[in-house]
C-alpha cells in the first residue's frame, strides 16, 4: 500500500513536469512578444522529427542574455535551420530517419563551428551506425589551430579504422594540437599522433576530492 | 561453627564410655564419626605433591592467552590532560558538522564530472550558466576560496555536449578562455563548448 503510494504521488509530481510544453519552459524567460513566434517555430521543428531541445536553449539563451525580441526569434530559426541541414547530411550519408536527436543537434554545434558539410558524408561511411558528431568535432578542433581540413579527416579515418569510437576522436584532436603546442609543424603533429593511434591518451581524470564536493546540476524546467 | 559437646569430646578421646551420652550427644558422635571416616577415604596429597601436579601442567598457548585476556575484564586508565581532550572534542564536532566533505555524489552510467576554473580578480560572484541549467543563473556557482581571484567549481552533469558561458557579478557575461572548443552563440559571442564523458570505473 505504501509503495503503492509512493508511486503515485511521484507520478503525480511528475505529471505537470512532464506536460510543459515548449510556451510553458519559455513563459517569464524570453519577451512575451516573442513566445507565439517562437512556439511555432519549435511545433514545426517537432513535425519535421527534427530534436526540439536546442530551440527552447537557444531562446531560453537569448532571454537570459537580454537580447531583443527579434534576434531571439533569429537566432532561434537558424538554428531550426541548421538541424534541418544536419540532419539532411545524415540521411544522404545513408542513416535512416529518423536520426538520432544527440546525432543531428551534434553535427549541427559542429556545422556552427565551420566544418564543412561533406565531412559528414566522409565521416558517415568511416563510422557507419556510429555517431559522427565527435569525429566531426574533432576535425572542427584541429581546423581550429590550423590544420588542414583533409588531414584532419584523414586521421579521423584512420583512427576510425583503428577502432576508436565516441569521445576518443576528441583525444585525438587534442593530441596533435599538444603537439603542436610542443613546438612541432602541423604536419609533424599529425604523423606523430597517427603513429600513437589508436593507443592515445585518455584526459586527466578528476581528482576523486574533486568528485566528493561535485554537485548535480538540475536544469530549472526539472527542478520540482 | 558448632563447638563440640565436651562429653562427646571425651567419648572421642576414649576416656569415657558411649553409654554415658545423652541422645543428642550420641547423634553428634555418630555425624562426628561420619566426618572422620569421609576424611580418611580421601587420598592423602601434600603440598609438596599438589605444587608438582601445577608446575606439570603444560604452558598455556599464546592463542588461548589472547583469548582469555580478550574475553575477560580489565581496568584500562588513561590519563589525559584536559585541554586535549577539548580539542579532541573540538575536532570531532568539525568533522561531523563542516559539509561537503562525504563519499559525494553516486554518478550513474550517463553521468559525468565537470570542472570549471576562471581567473576574476575583483569578482564579486561568478556563476556558470548554461544548457545545462536551462540558462538560468544560480545553479552552478563557483567560489574563491582562496580569495586569489580563482574561481572554481566541480559539478555532475549529464553525459553529451553543452555549451555554457560565465556570468561575473550577475550581469557580465563572459566566454570561458580556458575552454578550447567554442560555437557562435547567435547573438554575437562564442560559448564554451563542453563535452562531458561517462565516469570511468
Amino acid at each position: 500500500m505504501n509503495l503503492r503510494c509512493g508511486i503515485l504521488l511521484v507520478l503525480t509530481a511528475a505529471a505537470p513536469l512532464a506536460a510543459q510544453g515548449p510556451r510553458q519552459r519559455l513563459a517569464g524567460h524570453v519577451p512575451p512578444a516573442t513566445l507565439a513566434v517562437l512556439d511555432s517555430i519549435v511545433q514545426d521543428a517537432a513535425g519535421a522529427g527534427l530534436p526540439t531541445e536546442p530551440l527552447i536553449q537557444k531562446a531560453l539563451e537569448g532571454g537570459a542574455k537580454g537580447e531583443a525580441p527579434a534576434r531571439i526569434v533569429s537566432a532561434v530559426a537558424a538554428s531550426a535551420a541548421q538541424l534541418r541541414s544536419a540532419r539532411a547530411l545524415l540521411t544522404s550519408a545513408g542513416e535512416s530517419p529518423p536520426s538520432d536527436p544527440r546525432e543531428v543537434s551534434a553535427v549541427a554545434a559542429a556545422l556552427s563551428r565551420g566544418v564543412s558539410p561533406q565531412l559528414v558524408g566522409s565521416l558517415s561511411a568511416a563510422l557507419p551506425g556510429e555517431p559522427t558528431g565527435p569525429a566531426l568535432h574533432a576535425v572542427a578542433d584541429l581546423v581550429g589551430h590550423g590544420f588542414a581540413e583533409d588531414s584532419s579527416v584523414e586521421l579521423m579515418v584512420e583512427g576510425a579504422r583503428l577502432g576508436l569510437r565516441g569521445l576518443r576522436f576528441l583525444d585525438v584532436a587534442a593530441a596533435a594540437v599538444q603537439e603542436l603546442q610542443r613546438g612541432r609543424s602541423h604536419s609533424a603533429a599529425l604523423a606523430s599522433v597517427r603513429v600513437l593511434l589508436p593507443h592515445l591518451p585518455a584526459p586527466p581524470r578528476a581528482a576523486p576530492a574533486a568528485v566528493s564536493r561535485a554537485r548535480r546540476v538540475q536544469p530549472s524546467h526539472e527542478r520540482p | 561453627m558448632k563447638h563440640i559437646d565436651p562429653q562427646v569430646h571425651r567419648v572421642l578421646d576414649g576416656e569415657l564410655p558411649a553409654e554415658v551420652l545423652t541422645a543428642s550427644q550420641r547423634e553428634q558422635l555418630a555425624a562426628l564419626t561420619r566426618a572422620a571416616e569421609a576424611l580418611s577415604a580421601l587420598p592423602r596429597a601434600s603440598v609438596a605433591a599438589r605444587v608438582m601436579t601445577e608446575v606439570r601442567r603444560p604452558p598455556e598457548s599464546a592463542g588461548r592467552r589472547v583469548a582469555r585476556w580478550l574475553t575477560e575484564r580489565h581496568a584500562v586508565t588513561i590519563s589525559v590532560r584536559p585541554i586535549w581532550s577539548l580539542a579532541l572534542a573540538v575536532v570531532l564536532a568539525a568533522v561531523a558538522v563542516i559539509p561537503g566533505r562525504g563519499p559525494g555524489p553516486i554518478l550513474g552510467d550517463q553521468e559525468g564530472i565537470a570542472q570549471f576554473v576562471g581567473r576574476f580578480p575583483g569578482a564579486r560572484s561568478v556563476d556558470v550558466v548554461g544548457s545545462f541549467t536551462d540558462w538560468q543563473s544560480g545553479a552552478v556557482v563557483l567560489r574563491d576560496d582562496e580569495h586569489d581571484g580563482i574561481w572554481r567549481g566541480t559539478v555532475v552533469l549529464p553525459v553529451g555536449q553543452h555549451e555554457y558561458m560565465f556570468v561575473v557579478d550577475g550581469e557580465r557575461w563572459v566566454t570561458d578562455p580556458l575552454a578550447g572548443r567554442y560555437v557562435d552563440d547567435g547573438f554575437g559571442r562564442q560559448n564554451a563548448l563542453l563535452f562531458v564523458r561517462p565516469i570511468v570505473r
